[in-house]
Parts: structure tokens; sequence; C-alpha cells
């Protein structure tokens, strides 16, 4: 039976009490409902791991309890957690056959024959390796896309009440990679078992997960679906890793209920952001980020009003548009700009001088505190 | 990874002693045994040892008060100032010697295209597998007064003025010695020449490197560590031998063999310890050096990718490694050869032996069959302990990391560089007269000697193997809903199962032919076959002897053979430090 999972004000801290002690997840809190494929997404050493890892039981956690349905699992060893786990190594062993490292969770739990025989073939179709199971050979024999199947096999064959997906992905190469996420997904809506996924590759989780957790140094940015983690971003932290966020250094001229308007540093450019798109509420004088992404930008040979003077640095085809690379004054923006157009530009090359202009009602604004990743 | 968790300490008193017993205490049960045997039997005889080494010498084993009059003896005594002389500079030109033939083979056999390559591998581990003083008395044959090959050399050396020594000393034991070790440096460097990433050396090459320069900037400081290791295994094998120098030093003592002399004549267990604390702080001393100055010169291999090394195919190459690799196990593999042919004949003064017999093998059974049972029941049962407890602590070491995880490791490896005779006086320090527990001639004191040196054959291999395995198999089985046990059982032993065996079988074959260690802790009842040979070759029974050693090279060579057979058993982890 597919359980929520709940996180109440989780701490983990690495040696603690020690001068190396690594504060590793802040506080965390929220709730994973049940038959939802969640993902938990950062950059390496947000503490996504350690998340994952205290809620299988394999790190104690330092204080707080997390809840799987209505029962405190904080204190129950992992192995009375009834969990399914993917590991991204997979973690087959070796000395069995790809029939008995299925049955695995079963002969732990002392089901009788019969009924491991008929459960493994069930999953097996499942996965997809009805063919393999007949072989039976053993796992290292097999490709890497099947030998994530096994492991997902493995982990589903004893209706776990949670299954985790430590980045089952990371091993595989770029094309498989695309095509296991999406039966990841076909999988878990299946099965229908509360999911989490563990991942630091955005469009991966974008594209596979029902909702999202940003985390940045043992803290939850940000919580949802990839829609509003990619159009509504919280931060400029966020709004930068879920997808590609150019930023220009601002200072609030006027601020109303209904609108902010910013003037770019160094420029007389005045922009309007409605208050749907202010993340924050600056106050007169404040310096802000105005944020545009890539396709919210526009290159182009001619100076108008309310563009800023830039120099091309690479030029990017990728397929279905073409990736500019503008630097501009760094007192605007410290890093490059990445500006995506549908077309190549004419008499646009690299080290052309040009202008960048913005779709206005695009834009939002950001607090500048921590736009770094 | 099965420990409960504990992470408010609200609950009441009844939920306390409930969590108690919900404890999985396989897990410390399993883990308490070894660590309460390395603390009776390691520590506490090597603490006794130490003890006993600042007391002054005594007939009985009772105290007798704090002196320096062991340690005087080095001093004072040319007995002693003769036998540490002897242990250093037997061990220094060991070491060197079998580098300079040991690197070059390794390299040969690694990098040349050669016929027979895995033959010359398993003839040349066959050395150090084979029962040392047995090959030193052979070379009495060979090399002694009337020896064959020692008429034939000064025959063939006289016009040059040159005439071989004799067998009987310093450059008999180096011989021997250098002839038995060879092949730790021989193994060990052809694993880290054939493993050698082929890139590192092409992109050199492609930098414009030539090749005396690539072998100085490149292959050479990245096998160092191998060289280092296996120099260091060396060292600490010929500077513990006890075997050679008691067959034909003479009057040559090495520091065993003082010990032995002072143990057997006076029963002066004291003085030994004194000598047995300067043999080992000589070899710690070494490990020092090879951990701190040599290892800090180990690199992390950084690579993807990892390409075959190409193998020189000139037939200026292929020529001389062959000759060359064919006349160093011709020289190391003669005793064995000999001993074969020995022990059919009751004479070998000439040119020919004489008198063939198949009369010492028939007496086998009447005179041995009490010492070819101790010798399997002993090396057996040690064995099997050895696999257990290493095994134990490799996994305690590894996967738990406990603090205190490099005592653990520290204390277990101790032996790895005591010489034999030392670990006997260790436990006869500790174990014998007035001591709370005596064990002096029984089979448990050999058993424990036994297990005490060999169990870090079994460590290694395993510990190896353990860092080589992902611990998510292990977490996966604990997810999977399995308990520690179940896990241990049925993930961790049998995915370490190859390591255990290698380590168990390294460790049996040369507890078959153990001699440093017994010699000085066996009673008339538990007499093994190595002593009988040993006494036999000291009353000049050569035949006895030889015939006894056939049956264990012949044990031996099976052993090692059936392990070769199995798809891949390797030894080399066992031997590294």
């Amino acid at each position: 039976m597919s359980k929520n999972v709940r996180y109440e004000n989780v701490n983990k801290i690495y040696s603690e009490g020690t001068k190396n002690a690594v504060h590793a997840l802040k506080d965390v809190s929220f709730t994973i409902n049940q038959g939802e494929l969640f993902c938990l997404l950062g950059p390496s050493g947000c503490g996504k791991t350690t998340l994952l890892r205290s809620t299988a039981g394999l790190e104690q956690i330092s204080s707080g309890k997390m809840y799987y349905g209505d029962v405190d699992i904080s204190t129950i060893p992992p192995y009375k957690r009834n969990i399914g786990m993917v590991f991204q190594s997979f973690a087959l062993y070796p000395h069995m056959s790809v029939f008995e490292n299925v049955a695995y969770g079963l002969r732990v739990r002392k089901t009788p024959n019969d009924i491991v025989i008929k459960k493994v073939t069930e999953v097996m179709e499942l996965v997809g390796l009805q063919e393999e199971l007949k072989r039976n050979p053993s796992p290292t024999a097999l490709s890497g896309g099947q030998q994530q199947r096994v492991a997902i096999a493995r982990a589903l064959v004893y209706d776990p009440d949670v299954l985790l997906l430590d980045e089952p992905l990371a091993n595989l190469d770029a094309k498989l990679r695309r095509y296991m996420r999406a039966e990841i997904r076909r999988i878990q809506k299946a099965t229908n078992i509360t999911t989490i996924f563990v991942t630091h590759d955005q469009e991966e989780a974008m594209a596979v997960g029902d909702r999202l957790a940003v985390l940045r140094k043992g803290i939850v940015e940000q919580i949802g679906s990839s829609d509003e983690l990619y159009n509504r971003p919280k931060n400029a932290f966020v709004a930068n890793f879920i997808g590609k966020m150019n930023f220009f250094n601002a200072k609030a001229v006027s601020v109303s209920s209904s609108e902010t308007v910013a003037q770019i540093d160094g420029t007389s450019i005045k922009l309007t952001i409605p208050a749907e798109k202010c993340r924050f509420t600056p106050k007169t004088g404040d310096s802000v980020l105005i944020g545009g992404r890539p396709e919210h930008l526009i290159v182009s040979k001619e100076n108008s009003e309310g563009s800023i003077r830039g120099k091309v640095h690479i030029i990017q085809h990728l397929g279905s548009f073409i990736r500019y690379e503008v630097d501009i004054d760094k007192g605007i923006s410290p890093v490059t700009l990445e500006i995506d157009m549908d077309s190549m530009q004419k008499d646009i090359h690299e080290n052309s001088e040009v202008f960048v202009n913005f779709k206005n009602d695009k834009l939002a604004l950001f607090s500048p505190e921590g736009r770094e990743l | 990874m099965s420990r409960v968790y504990s992470i408010e300490e609200n609950g009441s008193e009844t939920n306390r002693v409930k969590k108690f017993f919900q404890k999985d205490f396989s897990q410390l049960i399993i883990f308490a045994i070894p660590m309460v045997f390395l603390a009776v039997f390691l520590l506490y005889p090597l603490a006794s040892t130490l003890i006993r080494a600042f007391w002054a010498p005594s007939e009985g084993l009772e105290f007798s008060g704090w002196s320096l009059e062991g340690f005087r003896q080095f001093l004072e005594s040319n007995m002693y100032r003769k036998s540490l002389y002897n242990s250093f500079v037997i061990s220094i030109a060991v070491t060197f010697f079998t580098l300079l033939i040991g690197v070059p083979m390794g390299y040969c056999v690694a990098r040349v295209k050669m016929p027979c390559k895995t033959l010359i591998l398993s003839l040349g581990i066959l050395p150090i597998i084979m029962p040392s003083f047995v090959g030193a008395y052979t070379w009495v044959i060979l090399l002694g007064n009337k020896g064959i090959v020692r008429i034939f050399l000064n025959w063939l050396l006289k016009p040059f003025g040159v005439t071989v020594p004799s067998i009987y000393g310093m450059f008999g034991m180096i011989l021997c010695m250098t002839l038995t070790y060879y092949p730790f440096v021989f193994q060990l460097s052809y694993g880290a020449f054939a493993g050698a990433n082929a890139l590192l050396e092409e992109s050199a090459m492609l930098m414009g490197a030539k090749k005396g320069r690539i072998m100085r900037t490149i292959t050479f400081p990245l096998i160092m560590p191998s060289l280092g290791a296996a120099a260091l295994l060396v060292f600490v094998r010929a500077i513990g031998n006890f075997g050679i120098p008691a067959v034909i030093g003479g009057n040559n003592y090495v520091l065993p063999t003082l010990i032995y002399f002072e143990m057997n004549g006076f029963w002066n267990i004291n003085g030994a310890s004194s000598i047995a604390v300067v043999n080992v702080a000589i070899t710690a001393l070494v490990l020092y050096i090879q951990k701190y100055v040599v290892a800090r010169h180990e690199y992390e291999t950084i690579s993807a990718t990892h390409t075959d090394v190409k193998l020189h195919e000139s037939t200026g190459a292929k020529v001389f490694a062959t000759v060359f690799c064919l006349i160093i196990l011709v020289m190391s593999l003669l005793p064995q050869l000999t001993i074969i042919v020995m022990s059919f004949f009751k004479r070998w003064d000439g040119l020919l032996p004489t008198g063939f017999t198949f009369e010492y093998y028939t007496r086998i059974p009447r005179y041995s069959h009490k010492e070819m049972f101790n010798s399997f029941f002993l090396s057996i049962t040690a064995t099997l302990l050895c696999a257990v407890l290493g095994s134990i602590v490799a996994y305690i070491t590894e996967r738990k990391k406990p603090k205190g995880a490099a005592l653990l490791d520290l204390s277990l490896m101790a032996p790895f560089i005591l010489p034999g005779t030392v670990v006997s006086i260790a436990l006869l320090s500790a174990f014998s007269g007035s001591s709370a527990i005596r064990l002096t001639g029984t089979y448990v004191i050999i058993i424990i000697s036994y297990m005490i040196r060999r169990t870090p054959y079994v460590y290694r291999s395993v510990c190896a193997s353990l860092t080589q395995l992902n611990p998510s198999l292990e977490e996966a089985s604990t997810i999977s809903g399995a308990t520690w046990f179940y896990t241990f059982r049925r993930v961790s032993v049998p995915l370490i199962l190859p390591a255990i065996i290698s380590g168990s079988i390294l460790t049996l074959t040369t507890l078959l032919q153990e001699l440093s260690t017994t010699i000085l802790l066996y009673a008339g009842n538990t007499r093994t076959v190595p002593i009988q040979i040993y006494s036999a070759v000291q009353n000049g029974k050569l035949g006895q002897a030889s015939a006894l050693s056939v049956i264990l090279l012949v044990v031996v060579f099976a052993i090692i053979y059936a392990m070769n057979r199995r798809k891949g058993g390797d030894m080399s982890s066992s031997f590294k430090m």
C-alpha cells in the first residue's frame, strides 16, 4: 500500500560537535503525496542524497521526524521500513542470477516459492524484461539499460510503501537516459507507488516529476510542478537552476502596489515589472535583479531605444534555436548573457558589436540575495 | 547499518528496555570475538615480551628485576654483535639482489611478447611457497664442498683465478634467500608494469619523450610504490628467516637463529625477548621508512579510459627476455628438482647420484604418520580460523570504520612483520611457566601462533576485495528488508569469498611448511613435517628429508595448481601491507 511521506523539521549534521561539522539538512519540512513521483533536485552537495538516504534509513538524522503515512519511521531501522531503492550503481548482485536478484526481497520475507515466481514474472513483465528472465543470465551479462530495469524490478517486487531512486540514470548514456526517464514515469504510474527521485539534472527532473523540490545547501528553496518552478521561480537561485536566467543589476526607482519600476545600473533604461512578476517587494532605492530567460531577450545589430550595447562572444547552433553568448558591461551583468534566437541573425558574427533588447512583458524581478549557484 | 535509531530519548523506561531487546546484537557478538582474541593472544604476549626484554636473564620464568642485560649483550658479546651485523648485511643484500633480478624479470614478462607467460608466472611464484630451508640444504648438495655445480663452476672459472665461495656462510645465505624471495619483487613489479595505463606512456611519447626518458620520468615513478612494497616484503622476510641460516649459516648466527640458540640452549626467555625486541625494532624502522618515504610517492591514477601496454616485439628483446627469465627460473627451481632426484637415491657425492631406491618413501607411513597428521591438522585448523578472523576484522575495518580502526589494522598487521621466532617468544613468554593460561607443548599454542602470523593474508586479501565492492550492494539488501546478519551471509560473504579463498590458500600452503614458529613451540607429540625434515637434515639423513620435502612440495603444488585453475584467483593482494 503506497503511503505519503512527511518530513518535520529534519536536520542532519555530519560529525556533529566537531570542528568539521557539516549541516547537510536544515529544518526540512514538507509532504510528498501518496502515489506522487517527486523529484529532489539541486547542485551537488545540496543535501538531496542525504535526504534520500535518511528517508531510507541509511543515514541517521540528527533531529526531526519522518513519517510514512501516519507512522513515525525516524527510529525504525531501514530493513523494517518496507522501502524499495534503486542505486546509482544499480547494486545488482554479481553472484546471483537476474531472477535471484529480483527475488531477493521476497526471499528475505520468506515468501513461498510459487508466489516468488509469480511476482518476479509479473514485475519483469512490467519493466519489459520477460525475454531476459527466460534466459536468466547473470546481471553482468546485461546492458546498462537492462541492468537499470532489473534494479527497478528488484525494488518493486515486494510492493514497497515508498520507492527511492538515487540518480538512477547517471550511469546511462544520453540517449538511453532520455528513454529510461520516460520508462520510469510509465512504471511509476502503473504501480502508483510514492516515489522519490533524486537528480542533479534539472531537465531530467522537469521531465519526470509530478512535483519537484529544489534544494540548496540543505534548505528547500521551492517546491512545485515543473511549470511553476520554470515560470514562477521564487528566487534568483531557483530561476537560474531551473533553466537559464540572465540577470541585470538594477535599482528600484518607484514601487507601487501594482508594479515596480527598476533602472538598470549605469544606464537610463527603466523597466516596469508588474507586481505578479516581482518575486519580492523592494523599497525604493534597493538593489534588485531583473531576470530574463534566454528566449526573453533579443539580440540585434541596430541600436534602438532601451537596449544595451554588448559584444558577441560565441554563437552556438543548437538545432531548434541559436544561442548567442553576449558580453555586456560587467557592472550590469558580471556573467556572459545567453540569448536564444529562433534563427541565425544576419550580419551578427562572433566578436560583432550588438545590442541586447528585452521582451518587456516577460521579465521578472528578483532579490539580489543568493543569485549564485 | 542496522543500528536502531534513537533520535530523541523521550521514551519511558519500558520503551527503552524494549528498544534494547529490539537491537540487532548479532553484529556486536560477531565483532567482539576477534577483538578478544587479538587482545589475549597478540597484544598481551607482545606486551609481555616487551617487559621481559627489560628483565635480567634467567633460566626460569620468574621475575628477576629490571635490567638492560639483554641489550648490553649487543655491545659486549661478540656473538650478538656479529648476529646483528649479519642480519643487517643479509637483509640489505637480499633486498638489493631481489630487486636486481625481480624488476627486469617483471618488466620482461609484462612488456615483452614472449611465450609461456602464464607458466613463467606460475613457476615464478613457486620459490616463496616452497619450504625455504629445504632449498637451502639442496644448495649444499649442489654448491657444497663436493657439490657438482661447485666443481663444474670452479673448473669453468679456473682460468680467471676465481673460486666459488663455500655455500656455508654469508654467500650461501644471501644466494638462497635471494632465490627464495625474488618472486615477491617479480610478481609485484610484473603487476605494476602490466597494470600501468599505456595512455600515460603514449602521451609522453607524443609530447616528444624518448624511451629512456619515459622510463625514467613516467614508468618508474609510477611503479615505485609497488617496488617499495616488494622491497619491504623481502627485507622483512629476510631478516626474519630462520630456516636458511639454521641450515647453512654454520657459525654465522643471525637474530632469529640467535633467539633459537638462547631458547633452545639456555631457556633464557628474557634474553631471547631482548633479541626479539631488537629484531622487531629494525623491522619497524624499515617499515616506517617504506610507509613515509616511499609510499608518499603513491599516486592515484586519474583516467577514464585504460588501454593495454604495447609489447616489445623485436627478436632481440624476445630472446633476451626469454633467456633471462629461464636462467632465473632454472636457478630458483634447481633446489626443488634436486630434491626430487635425491629422494630416490642413497648417495650423491660425485657427479651423479647412486643407489636408486624407493625406501625413503616406503618408510614415510611408519616413521612420519604422526607428523603428517600434525602438519595437516594444525595447518587446516589454523587456516579455517584465520579465514574467519581475517574476514571479520577486514569487514569491521573496511565497512564499519570504527574509531580506532587504524589501531586494529596495525595490531592485526603487526605479526606480518614479526619474525616467526619472535611470535613464538611472545607466546611462550605469555603462556608458559607460571602464567595463568599454560599452553606450552599443546596444539593450541601452535594453532594460535599460526593464526597470529597468517591472519594478515586473509585480512589483506579481503580488505582489498571490500574496497572494490560498492557499499550500495549491502545497502540494497538492507533496503530490501534483510537484517545485518542476513545481508552478511547472503551478500557480503559470497562476494568476498574469492578473496577469502585466495588468502586461505596462501595461508594453508605457507603453514604446511612453517618452521620458524613451530621450532620453538613444538613438543614430542606436536611435531610437524617441517620439523622432522629439519632434524633429518641436521642429522645428515638427506634421503629422508628429501622424500618428506617432495611430499610437501607435491601437496603445496597441487593446492596452488587447483587454485590457479579457479578463475579470478589472485594472490598478489595478500602479499601487500
